[in-house]
């Protein structure tokens, strides 16, 4: 008796325990990851400018690509006692002059190009480094917007300015036009690391020229980056092409699909009443 | 067509195949006034039949580790012939399985087919709704994407809101205190072997149970009258009825038609309908997404653990529906089916379902 009682009252109990399995992936938001850098962990809470950083960074094209604190400034980002410690090659914040060097460790070539031009030979002497137009933590995706009037009038007149700036934009217009058609195409499923790997590097390459703040050689060197692009064009023509053959199959699949469907709701009527 | 003929008279003799055949099609009778509701079975049958098939295919290339899962995916969506087609068949599969289950619950439940002596019938498609939500759950983690990590993170996380064993159920859920290597292991073995094989066995008690009690009438018409249930089984028969094959067999394949140019419409022309962006990215430990939320199956669920103060108690509520849900039939004991002569019902019926549809918009748009 006691058994059957228990089986009655345990049995619900047991059933409901069995069917709340799925209904445990509805958690509330999910929970902060604890492999978050200490640099994060420990900055983020700080008032001012010691925590302001972590905040314009997560929005930067940095943080986009995975480059964090310690990638830049160095320390270990696994330890809260050592993360500044400069035997863990901590280097903190630069000087002024010493910011092209800072960035030119990954970007290479731009920082070539910086110091040959008008603008690196200006270094030290109130000329203009890496962040007077990137700016630091909150650095985004390098754009025609940054040759503007408002800016490069804060040191010169913008006629050279502009010069250059209309010698770039068609091509820089073309490298984000296909960017965001690549975009496009990851939204589907399509894997395109390599084209957006050539485009970066495309976007590199022709960005480097930005620096050189020299109008004729980028009209001299543009013809080779858009020969590169129409390359990558290419590509993307021949997915969309095959896109729009499995979309033409599909739609006839689906076609069929119909057609059969209604063609058995036309057999059964054609069939007669059953009789016992 | 000699040969064929002598094969069948041969087995026929031995095992009297051509009666079965005879009692199971044209001699089979289903009720005359049965509706198109009642081909949501075929039409499961069907796409349970499609996942096994797009699973295997999956299943050739796909490489279960955490270091090359994801890369497995991309290579079978892009580099394997058709496999975009089959992926894409798979996923989008996984949610019109869902959608056709949940018809066919909802006119079961609205038509009274749950009652006596169908609780058995009830009881195991119950379960079935249940594994089919837990094989889209443990499919979720295999494409080892960033949507696959922090959905299973956050669903085992929730585990642990259980008394006394939480934890412990966390990390045997897991296989390791957070996700990794090990939980991709387990999810892969419950979705390819476990699972498949108790739906198999569910499928078969649930065929069963509608071929041996007889498909129930629609309480709809003039004539439509409560059923009169003894104590002793006895098989309902429709004297009346039409054949199951081929009257009703065509009208089922005209409902499983429709239901596949659904499944190949998604496929072919929005396949991103079902996977989110984050679906794209491979899992990164390092990066939490900003919002993570489940699948549209889910967001009721998702949102009640929201609604309520405590998780457990979220929890404990809808343990508590899925249990009544579960045990209707054994609660519900009138043998009144007609809608017009349960008012009540019908009047929590349409509550329920719009409470369902307002609280996983909620969820969504949270």
């Amino acid at each position: 008796m006691i058994t059957t009682y228990l089986n009655r009252r345990l049995t619900p109990i047991l059933l409901a325990l069995l069917l709340l399995l799925p209904f445990t992936a509805l958690a509330e938001d999910a929970p902060a990851t604890p492999a978050e850098t200490v640099c994060l962990q420990c900055h983020a809470g700080q008032p001012g400018h010691l925590g302001a950083p972590v905040g314009l960074w997560r929005d930067s094209v940095h943080a986009a690509n995975g480059i964090s604190c310690h990638d830049c400034h160095g320390g270990d980002p696994t330890d809260f006692a050592m993360a500044m410690s400069p035997e863990r090659g901590f280097i903190g914040v630069p000087q002024a002059d010493a910011i092209p060097a800072f960035c030119g460790r990954c970007h290479i070539g731009v920082q070539e190009d910086y110091l040959a031009s008008k603008h690196g030979q200006a270094l030290g002497k109130g000329g203009p480094q890496c962040v007077t137009c990137h700016g630091n933590h909150a650095v985004q995706l390098a754009s025609l917007d940054l040759i503007n009037d408002k800016d490069c009038t804060r040191c010169h007149t913008y006629e050279r300015a502009a010069e250059i700036r209309e010698a770039l934009a068609a091509t820089d217009a073309r490298i984000a036009s296909l960017d965001t058609e690549l975009d496009r195409l990851h939204r589907t499923g399509i894997t395109v690391k390599a084209l957006k790997g050539e485009i970066f590097s495309q976007r590199n390459s022709f960005h480097r020229l930005f620096h050189s703040v020299d109008v004729n050689r980028v009209r001299a060197e543009t013809a080779g980056v858009q020969a590169n692009l129409d390359k990558v064009a290419a590509k993307i023509d021949t997915i969309h092409s095959d896109l729009s053959q499995r979309k033409l199959w599909g739609g006839v699949a689906i076609a069929l699909l119909l057609v059969a469907g209604v063609l058995f709701i036309l057999l059964r009527r054609t069939l007669p009443p059953h009789e016992q | 067509m000699q040969k064929l003929k002598a094969i069948i008279d041969w087995v026929d003799v031995r095992i009297g195949v051509k009666e079965l055949i005879v009692a199971n099609t044209s001699g089979y009778l289903v009720p005359r006034n049965i509706n198109v509701w009642y081909s949501l079975g075929t039409v499961l049958l069907t796409l349970f039949a499609l996942q096994f098939v797009t699973g295997i295919l999956l299943l050739m290339h796909y490489i279960p580790d955490s270091e090359k899962a994801f890369a497995s995916v991309e290579h079978i969506v892009n580099e394997v012939p058709f496999g975009w087609l089959f992926r894409s068949l798979h996923a989008v599969g996984s949610n019109i399985i869902i959608v056709a289950l949940l018809l066919h619950m909802l006119s079961v439940l609205f038509m009274g087919s749950y009652k006596k002596p169908r609780e058995l019938t009830w009881l195991s498609g119950f379960l079935l709704f249940n594994l089919g939500l837990i094989l889209c759950l443990t499919g979720y983690l295999l494409p080892w994407s960033q949507l696959s990590f922090w959905a299973t993170t956050v669903a085992t996380d929730a585990a642990g809101a259980v008394p006394v064993i939480g934890s412990k159920l966390v990390e045997l859920l897991r296989g390791s205190p957070s996700v990794g290597p090990q939980t991709l292991g387990r999810f892969f073995a419950l979705h390819v072997v476990v699972l498949p094989l108790a739906l198999l066995a569910l499928i078969g008690v649930h065929l069963f149970c509608v071929r041996r009690i007889g498909i129930s009438t629609a309480p709809f018409g003039p004539d439509a009258r409560p059923a009169t249930v003894g104590d002793s089984f006895h098989h309902e028969e429709h004297p009346n009825g039409i054949p199951f094959f081929p009257h009703y067999t065509i009208e089922e394949g005209a409902v499983v038609c429709f239901f596949l140019a659904l499944l190949l419409a998604v496929t072919f022309f929005v396949p991103e309908l079902f996977i989110p962006i984050s679906a794209l990215e491979p899992a990164n430990p390092y990066v939490t997404p900003e919002h993570i939320k489940p699948e549209w199956y889910f967001l009721w669920a998702y949102q009640t653990l929201k609604i309520f103060p405590s998780k457990l108690l979220g929890l404990g509520a809808q343990g508590a529906l899925m249990t009544f849900l579960a045990l209707l039939p054994f609660l519900d004991r009138s043998p009144e089916r007609r809608p017009a002569k349960r008012p009540l019902f019908v009047a929590l019926y349409v509550i329920g379902l719009v409470l369902l549809i307002a609280i996983s918009f909620w969820g969504h748009y949270s």
